[in-house]
């Protein structure tokens, strides 16, 4: 009661890693929400019960008076709460878009479990938007997030990807464990993913 | 308002503060003492810190310091600040306190917070260049959410994975 709930939530996002996501807590969510229309039950009841007496509501100042603001401000508590707790998660899904990628099915599939189907439908519309300003203005922006010191850039490749992959000037097989040397343009979105790694030597 | 989506300053709002009633609230289960279901006027409750200010700008509580500020944490502080375990008594220490500053009417507050401050400060800078591993990560339990977050104890944290390479 009074906000318990709402703060239990918000434990619950910041326990996880900085910028990382947690599976979204559907069960804590409802929770809180149930809290919020319980305190709601109890505020009308109380104002009721203030009219029932024939008390000017606005301006009288009584034990019910309190109670009823004590219910209201716990409401509006866990209100700010899920609101945080849901703008928090929408401000890493649109990060995702910047630094992994701008395809759904692009994202590591540990991270696509964790993302609900609205947050699904929020990493699309975020993406379509962003490639039809990219479109428009002609510069691809979500490369180089860190300006590069050289255009080319050797790596590694860690997982499986699929054949005859088409790059910027030229098409290779990728194999597990072979290094290439590639544009830096290109591997990027691979390294993203956890596909391949840079080696720095 | 910039602050209405930042989860630190919700958690900090939730640390607890004992009251004093000066109204009774009908209706609300917060004082557990209570026989009815309501809270007296004359009572001593703990509240959480959004709730307590709320009631207190309407003038129907008087907020007191929490135990995390009481004389015990003061001597200590007084003694050696820069080793106290603050995290136990409070993670938001200092943000809790500066929040709590102009509500209550102790006037030594922000001196206790400031000079905890400048000298943990001053005791992470020589640690970053000097600490051992092991000494550093046990000093680091102690520190609390804001000094882990702002960049010196960053570098700090940063210098100790160094040596243990």
């Amino acid at each position: 009661m009074y906000g318990r709930k709402g703060y239990q939530l918000l434990k619950d996002f910041a326990s996880g890693e900085k910028g990382q996501l947690k599976p979204f807590n559907s069960k804590l969510f409802d929770e809180t929400i149930e809290e919020c229309d319980q305190n709601h039950h109890l505020l009308q009841s109380l104002i009721r019960k203030m009219q029932q007496e024939d008390l000017d509501v606005p301006n009288n100042r009584n034990a019910d008076h309190y109670g009823a603001l004590i219910h209201h401000l716990s409401l509006m508590r866990n209100k700010r709460c899920l609101m945080a707790y849901v703008y928090n998660r929408a401000e890493i899904v649109r990060d995702l878009a910047w630094r992994v990628g701008l395809e759904l099915l692009d994202l590591p599939s540990e991270i696509q479990e964790k993302l609900t189907s609205l947050e699904k439908e929020y990493f699309k519309n975020h993406s379509v938007a962003l490639k039809s300003y990219m479109g428009k203005v002609g510069i691809e922006l979500n490369v180089d997030m860190v300006p590069p010191k050289d255009p080319y850039i050797k790596v590694r490749i860690l997982d499986d990807i699929d054949e005859g992959i088409v790059l910027s000037d030229k098409t290779t097989n990728f194999a597990r464990h072979s290094m290439h040397f590639l544009k830096r343009t290109d591997a990027e979105p691979y390294i993203a993913r956890g596909q391949m790694e840079e080696l720095t030597d | 308002m910039s602050k209405y989506y930042d989860i630190d300053d919700i958690l900090v709002k939730e640390e607890y503060v004992p009251v004093l009633f000066h109204k009774t609230a009908n209706g609300v289960t917060i004082d557990p003492s209570a026989e009815t279901n309501c809270a007296e006027q004359g009572s001593k409750v703990d509240i959480p810190f959004w709730l307590a200010h709320e009631l207190q700008l309407r003038q129907a509580v008087s907020i007191n310091l929490p135990a995390c500020f009481d004389q015990k944490t003061r001597l200590e502080v007084q003694a050696d600040a820069a080793y106290v375990d603050l995290r136990s008594r409070c993670p938001y220490f200092y943000e809790f306190g500066c929040k709590l500053e102009p509500l209550v009417t102790d006037r030594t507050l922000g001196i206790l917070l400031s000079t905890a401050f400048k000298i943990r400060y001053k005791e992470a800078l020589t640690k970053v260049y000097t600490a051992a591993h092991i000494t550093a990560s046990k000093y680091l339990s102690f520190l609390t959410k804001e000094e882990t977050n702002c960049k010196p104890y960053r570098f700090c944290h940063g210098a100790e994975l160094c040596l243990t390479i």
